[in-house]
């Protein structure tokens, strides 16, 4: 078992305006390479500063991150992330948004614009290349970000609710694109959701998180054939369980 | 829509017809209050001397607006992005835009004498201060996650500043750039009272003392047209370079 990110011990402390808020306590865990695990939990249970804690956008105040057998320290070059609001840049097009990541990284601007394409092409964007954002629909914001985060060939994909804003239909298309994605690459992805039935649609493993403070309430192992569907009872019956755990009456989405 | 525009120009159409009226009541004396065809004729037996004195204006207002625009904006830009900076500049900031730089032409002229020198100061000082605080106040109002896409994608401080902290305060420069033009217009004709022998304001004074009323008037309605086709030049500049702004703000100017 080839260890990725390693967890131990961490915690994190935002000094808010009306005091600290402690947004995670005493997380454990380490996702083996090649893994998608899935952090489930309801809004506010600290899902987003944890992939921004494994980011190295942000310093735990307690405990230790290591990715790919290093100590975390600022933002690894092997991990690629999707921001829950998209984090796309108004003044740059489609094309140009999707390059940044190689541009960061000093990639010829010919092969950089040829990369990009392909990206673009792949999350069925073609032709919306020369647009800005604001002229895309919410869905098509979050496919740019996706693209963007792919160019780079990342070890890691961790994504923050990147199907968050998106119909039924165009969420069951990406789920299957990134499935694909994750299989050929083995790319290891880790992805925010509080969708019970995404979660289990997708993941290998569910971290289960509950909040105040935000923590990891049970360690899921999906051992469910894939492709998968909804209509299974295994699938029913692990949903039954989440739902549980969370503490939820139903699934709020 | 264009009509519309036109309609902002009825109050001025009701200071004509009064002042037509005031005329023809001979409120004041004809040498006091000149008949507007008589003020009409200046710029047709005039046209040289308001030609040469408007030029002299507007080319210390490019000058001295440029320079502040050089000096201020990447000056602003780094007291945007740099903490440390912003503490050391901060207070002082705040003092020295207070001062009305009118309030400087005795000190311009002890230290600069009489010409464009303490007159381009001047404007330069007027332009400075609108500048520089739109341009922090823009690199201030980045949305966080913008900053964050950077950092993750490990872009190098040169490509930060280039591709994201500068374009992303545009909309706030040119707003900067919108009031430090309309500074510099008001300082450039009271400068020119005082300390030069050329320009708008030059010649009103001038006609105030050799009682050529007419051409007074005329110097005011050539410092009002040429105040309200600067604003506009900026605002179109300001529109086409930040067209992708477009749709992301509520109301199209
Ligand atoms: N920058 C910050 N400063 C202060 N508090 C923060 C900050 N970011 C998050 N928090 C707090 O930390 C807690 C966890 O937030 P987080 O965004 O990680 O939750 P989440 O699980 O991603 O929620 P959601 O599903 O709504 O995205 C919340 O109580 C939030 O208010
Ligand atoms: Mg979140």
């Amino acid at each position: 078992m080839n260890r990725f990110i390693e967890c131990v011990g961490v915690g994190k402390i935002y000094p808010g305006k009306t005091g600290p808020v402690e947004a995670l306590r005493g997380i454990d865990f380490i996702c083996e390479a090649g893994s998608f695990v899935c952090l489930l939990g309801r809004s506010g249970c600290g899902k987003s500063t944890l992939l921004q804690l494994m980011a190295g956008l942000e310093k735990p105040s307690s405990g230790q991150i290591a990715v790919a057998g290093r100590e975390l320290d600022g933002p690894s070059p092997e991990a690629a992330i999707v921001f829950q609001d998209h984090g796309l840049f108004p003044w740059m097009t489609v094309q140009k948004n999707v390059e940044f990541n190689m541009k960061a990284r000093g990639v010829p601007a010919g092969q950089r614009r040829d990369r990009a394409r392909k990206f673009i092409d792949m999350t069925g964007l073609t032709g919306f290349g020369d647009r800005y954002p604001h002229e895309l629909s919410g869905g098509m914001r979050q496919r740019v970000g996706i693209a963007r985060a792919l160019t780079t060939d990342p070890k890691a994909l961790l994504m923050d609710e990147p199907f968050g804003a998106l119909d039924a239909q165009t969420r069951g298309r990406l789920q299957d694109e990134l499935l694909q994605i994750w299989e050929t690459q083995r790319t290891t992805v880790l992805f925010v959701t509080h969708s019970i039935d995404e979660a289990l649609l997708l993941a290998d493993r569910i971290l289960v998180f509950t909040p105040r403070p935000g923590k990891i309430a049970a360690d899921i192992k999906v051992d469910l054939p894939r492709p998968r569907t909804q209509q299974s009872d295994d699938f029913t019956a692990l949903a039954r369980e989440l739902r549980g755990l969370i503490g939820a009456e139903r699934d709020f989405d | 829509m264009q009509l519309r525009r036109a309609l902002g120009l009825m109050p001025l159409a009701l200071l004509l017809i009064a002042w037509e009226v005031a005329v023809q009541l001979k409120v004041y004396p004809p040498v006091l209050l000149p008949a507007p065809e008589k003020v009409a004729l200046v710029f047709v037996n005039d046209t040289a001397t308001v030609l040469d004195h408007a030029l002299s204006s507007v080319a210390r207002v490019l000058v001295g607006i440029g320079l502040s625009f050089i000096v201020a904006v990447p000056l602003g830009l780094m007291i945007g992005r740099y903490r440390l900076l912003d503490m050391l500049t901060d207070w002082s900031i705040q003092i020295f835009r207070s001062v009305p730089p009118i309030s400087l032409i005795p000190l311009a002229i002890l230290f600069l004498g009489i010409g464009d020198k303490p007159a381009i100061a001047l404007i330069f000082l007027s332009g400075l201060w609108p500048l520089l605080i739109n341009t922090i106040f823009g690199v201030r109002g980045i949305e966080r996650t913008l900053i964050k896409v950077a950092r993750a994608a490990r872009a190098g401080e040169f490509l930060v500043m280039k591709d994201i902290i500068l374009p992303a305060s545009l909309p706030a420069i040119f707003t900067g750039l919108r009031l430090a033009v309309g500074a510099g217009w008001l300082t450039v004709v009271t400068a020119e009272m005082i300390a030069v022998k050329s320009g708008l304001g030059y010649m009103i004074l001038n006609a105030q003392l050799t009682f050529r009323s007419d051409l007074i008037f005329a110097g005011i309605i050539v410092i009002g047209a040429i105040g309200l086709l600067a604003d506009q030049l900026v605002r179109i500049a300001r529109g086409r370079v930040c067209r992708w702004q477009e749709g992301l703000t509520a109301t199209n100017e």
